[in-house]
């Protein structure tokens, strides 16, 4: 629930350099008339939202005027084209490449030929899978009210993708997506689609990068569709350069008996506001929610997330570890949300916070929100440095101080970290981690 | 409403306080303007600097906007359409009104010295004016001062002038800043360095009067090395028209001074249709001045139609320790959101809050807080334990808890829970032979009982049969 502080909502404001005038621009070149439909029903839906401000509950830490839209262009819509590789490619079955000047799919396991995997541009999948895309459209995944830079993304995405698993399949290895920005003042703007399909299986793993020292930012919008019986284990990791600027609004929509496994894994970036929501909108829809974060030197970093029931008998799970250190600044704001007639849920969220010296800062605001009665919602959460007393065991051994600060800290991710399903991806977490605490 | 039918619905009532004193009251005009304030002012014989800081607070709030970020749902409130004065005529200095010791009589709170209640001190406040405090000599003997406020402003002024806003300055919020400009009485308590108040303080707050509101103040100052324990308590007759109530307590600890502030709220609720009852919106603050001071609430939130406050504290002294033990109960229509404030300052500072909300009919019930280390705050320690009891389908609970960790050694636990009431505890319970009503306050009293054992022996055993008259009819 957003909590207005003051009632001063205004309609019609615009993000700079995304107002009315960028927007038929963009609208006149599209190629094909349910493109243009597309952006132009989104962008009513964009002007209709309020822009955040300090003085709503979710903004009070994470000033919306730091976001530097003023400074920055949207990249122009990328086009297809041929990217750098990467030592991951070859893990997974199908690739998408994301750079500032062109994008690329690439199909390394055979997985698209028969059509039973769908993936491609959003205008493609307007124009030649109208069937298969419409329901998407139609129903969205978002629980609650969208933040404005949510719908920012709907109307003004440089890059669209949709991804569609029909009935059945089972997609082992998966599929990579690998944002490389590296352009300085550029906005990039993915909009991505992900539909799994009744009783299907599909991983997804995502990558998020950006070189040091450029000052660049990125505005992800992304809705994800977990029909009957499906599963899908999603990973996403932001190692964003130390001067990227990155917006989410994420939305997972859980179908009957389906299940979710999201793992968030931020470290990189000065500056982050991600909002992520899970919906259990059937019974038996099960979230299983992890995020890892590590702030250090300047970064700020605010994250919010929704566990929605709107349907009874749903079930979601989760923990969320940070440590900031430094002069870093960390926000946990998460809900749980029952909605009337949301009986039997089971829900839990917990939040625990490493401040590792002071000058850092961890905020923390768990919160339930229980429209049912019957059922069970908790939180726990909690804010701390590193236990002495573990140090002191540790250097009773002959352990110097660093590696037990270190190995603890290492410990402290564990429950997180243990979870992630790809050795890769483990690889460059344990480094960054180990990178961080320095 | 007539006399007739408000005693009819008395008698069907679980609501036994909502009757209507018939006294005679010296009222003045309606609404809020600066003649007001002086009117008001006169009528009191206050100094000139309080009715100055009066009107420098009214001209402050003037400037403020209504505050609407809660999670409630009320109408716009007409500050103009209430009567910032009511008090009942005295006949003389020394004797009490016979109609409103029988009042008084009939709430439990004897007026005379002698009653079952011996080891506590009451200061009676009828509307807007204290009308009876008494064990006053016997207090006085020990250096504690406990009078009404206009008495302390008239008897101890330098105390007053010294302690009073500092802990709720008048640019506080909305309706501290409304309350410092027409507050009409309250308790003031000062207890001596190294006096331990040898019984319980008390106010007892009863709003009689129609389209009146009531804007107390109660300051207490504990010097060096005291103690003292008080104890508040609140009922409003049965009205049709919602009534507002908009307090400011400020509680002071010095040097290993230890407060205990504890309230039992029955205010008027309103009926099963959400009509009438008191609208509760105060502020509530306490300041650990000294090292090693206590300063800790207990509240049983079983009334009010809005309730919307949190009691808390600010921890600057080193080693001090802030509590907040808290029932909140809601029913029918009715509508709290209520919490804590801990803001830690001092080193080695330590917090305690434990919440107990029970949401039942169509109620809602909302636990916020705040708990914020400051950067120069070494090694504070904070648990927190909030838990929510749902009974029926329609009623809300929601919990926003904010923390705020800007310092590294600090150590913060935050636990919260919502859940129905447990059905296989009300079917062990059933199976016994025990009625499923019983049953629910057995498991009511349960849940709460944490926080009640903090309660003196007394107001627990009150508050534990308020509960239950509250919940009753709330089930099956």
């Amino acid at each position: 629930m957003a909590v207005v502080l003051e009632q001063e909502v205004k309609k019609d404001e615009y993000v700079a350099g995304f107002d009315e005038a960028a927007f038929r621009a963009l609208a006149n070149e599209a190629e094909t008339s349910a493109l243009r439909e597309l952006r132009e029903l989104r962008f009513d839906e964009y002007r209709a939202v309020p822009l955040p401000t300090k003085k709503m509950e979710e903004w009070r830490r994470t000033d919306p005027a730091r976001f530097p839209f003023d400074r920055m262009k949207r990249l122009p819509t990328i086009p297809r084209g041929v990217c750098a590789p990467h030592d991951w490619d070859e893990l997974f079955d199908v690739v998408v490449s994301v750079e500032d000047a062109a994008f690329d799919i690439q199909d390394r396991g055979g997985v698209l030929g028969d059509g039973k995997v769908l993936v491609v541009p959003l205008e493609e999948a307007l124009r030649e899978h109208a069937d298969r895309i419409r329901p998407f459209l139609e129903k969205r995944a978002r629980a609650e009210a969208p933040d404005k830079y949510e719908v920012l993304g709907d109307a003004f995405w440089n890059v669209g993708l949709f991804i569609h698993i029909a009935p059945g399949v089972d997609l082992k290895r998966g599929i990579l997506l690998r944002y490389r920005q590296s352009g300085a003042g550029g906005i990039l703007i993915p909009r991505i689609l992900v539909a799994v399909g009744e009783r299907s299986n599909a991983v997804l793993v995502e990558s998020m990068e950006s070189p040091d020292g450029v000052e660049m930012m990125s505005v992800v919008s992304r809705e994800f569709h977990v029909a009957e019986g499906a599963k899908l284990h999603s990973t996403t990791l932001r190692t964003w350069g130390d001067r990227t600027v990155h917006l989410a609004g994420d939305w997972a929509r859980i179908g009957r008996d389906a299940r979710l496994e999201w793992i968030t894994l931020n470290f990189g970036g000065r500056l982050t506001k991600v909002r992520f929501g899970s919906d259990g909108a059937a019974p038996g829809a099960n979230a299983e929610l992890d995020g890892l974060f590590f702030a250090s030197d300047e970064q700020h970093v605010d994250q919010k997330t929704l566990q929605v029931h709107s349907s009874p008998d749903t079930y979601s799970r989760l923990l969320y570890k940070g440590v900031a250190k430094d002069k870093a600044y960390s926000v946990y704001q998460g809900q749980i949300i029952a909605r009337p007639g949301a009986i039997r849920v089971d829900a839990y969220q917990r939040n625990n916070n490493l401040v590792l010296n002071d000058g850092a800062r961890a905020d923390s605001m768990p919160g339930l929100q229980i429209d049912a009665d019957d059922l069970k919602c908790s939180h726990g959460s909690t804010v701390g440095n590193l236990d002495e007393d573990e140090i002191f065991y540790l250097r009773c051994r002959g352990i110097d101080e660093g590696t037990a600060r270190k190995t603890l800290i290492r410990g402290f991710f564990e429950d997180v970290t243990g979870r992630i399903p790809h050795e890769c991806v483990r690889k460059v977490v344990h480094s960054q981690v180990d990178a961080k605490i320095g | 409403m007539s006399e007739q039918s408000t005693e009819q619905i008395l008698a069907d009532s679980e609501y036994k306080y909502g009757f209507v004193t018939d006294v005679e009251a010296d009222t003045i005009p309606m609404g809020l303007n600066e003649d007001i304030i002086r009117m008001l002012s006169g009528k009191k014989g206050e100094p000139e600097w309080m009715l100055e800081w009066r009107l420098k607070a009214y001209r402050w709030w003037l400037k403020m906007k209504e505050p609407r970020w809660a999670n409630l749902d009320f109408p716009p409130i007409d500050f103009q359409a209430i009567r910032y004065y009511s008090a009942p005529k005295q006949r003389s200095e020394t004797e009490i009104d016979p109609e409103l010791q029988k009042t008084f009589e009939r709430l439990g709170i004897p007026l005379h010295e002698r009653n079952r209640l011996e080891g506590v001190a009451v200061d009676a406040v009828f509307d807007s004016v204290s009308v009876a405090t008494t064990h006053k000599e016997m207090l006085k003997e020990k250096g504690v001062i406990f009078c009404s406020f206009s008495e302390a402003i008239r008897e101890h002024p330098d105390l007053v002038k010294k302690y009073m806003g500092t802990v709720v300055p008048y640019t506080d919020n909305y309706y501290a800043a409304l309350n410092a400009a027409v507050f009409s009485d309250g308790s003031f308590c000062y207890i001596p360095k190294g006096v331990r108040c040898p019984i319980e303080l008390s106010t007892y707050f009863r709003i009689n009067a129609m389209e009146t509101g009531q804007f107390e103040r109660t300051l207490i100052v504990a010097e060096d090395d005291s103690y003292v324990s008080y104890l508040e308590g609140c009922t409003a007759p049965l009205r049709d028209r919602n009534q507002l109530h908009a307090a400011v307590v400020e509680l002071i600890a010095m040097e290993n001074a230890q407060i205990k502030y504890a309230t039992v709220q029955n205010w008027y609720a309103g009926d099963k249709d959400g009509k009438g009852g008191i609208y509760n919106f105060v502020t509530k603050r306490g300041h650990c001045k000294g090292r090693n001071s206590k300063i800790s609430w207990t509240q049983v939130e079983a009334g009010s139609a809005i309730t919307w406050k949190y009691p808390g504290c600010v921890l600057e002294g080193d080693n001090s320790v802030g509590e907040f033990y808290s029932v909140a109960l809601t029913n029918n229509k009715m509508q709290a959101d209520t919490g804590t404030k801990m803001i830690h300052i001092g080193n080695n500072t330590r917090s305690t809050i434990v919440s107990k909300g029970i949401s039942a009919g169509e109620s809602n019930n909302t636990y916020r807080s705040l708990l914020q280390i400051l950067p120069d705050a070494k090694n504070c320690r904070n648990h927190t334990q909030c838990d929510s009891m749902l009974i029926g389908s329609l009623c809300k609970a929601n919990t926003f808890p904010n923390i705020e960790a800007e310092n590294g050694s600090a150590v913060l636990e935050h636990e919260a829970t919502t859940s129905r009431i447990s059905e296989e505890q009300l079917f062990y319970l059933k199976c016994r032979g025990i009625k499923e009503e019983d049953a629910v306050s057995l498991v009511v009293n349960g849940f709460c009982k944490e926080v009640l054992k903090q309660l003196p022996l007394e107001f627990a055993v009150e508050a534990i049969k308020l509960l239950e008259m509250k919940l009753d009819k709330s089930v099956g």
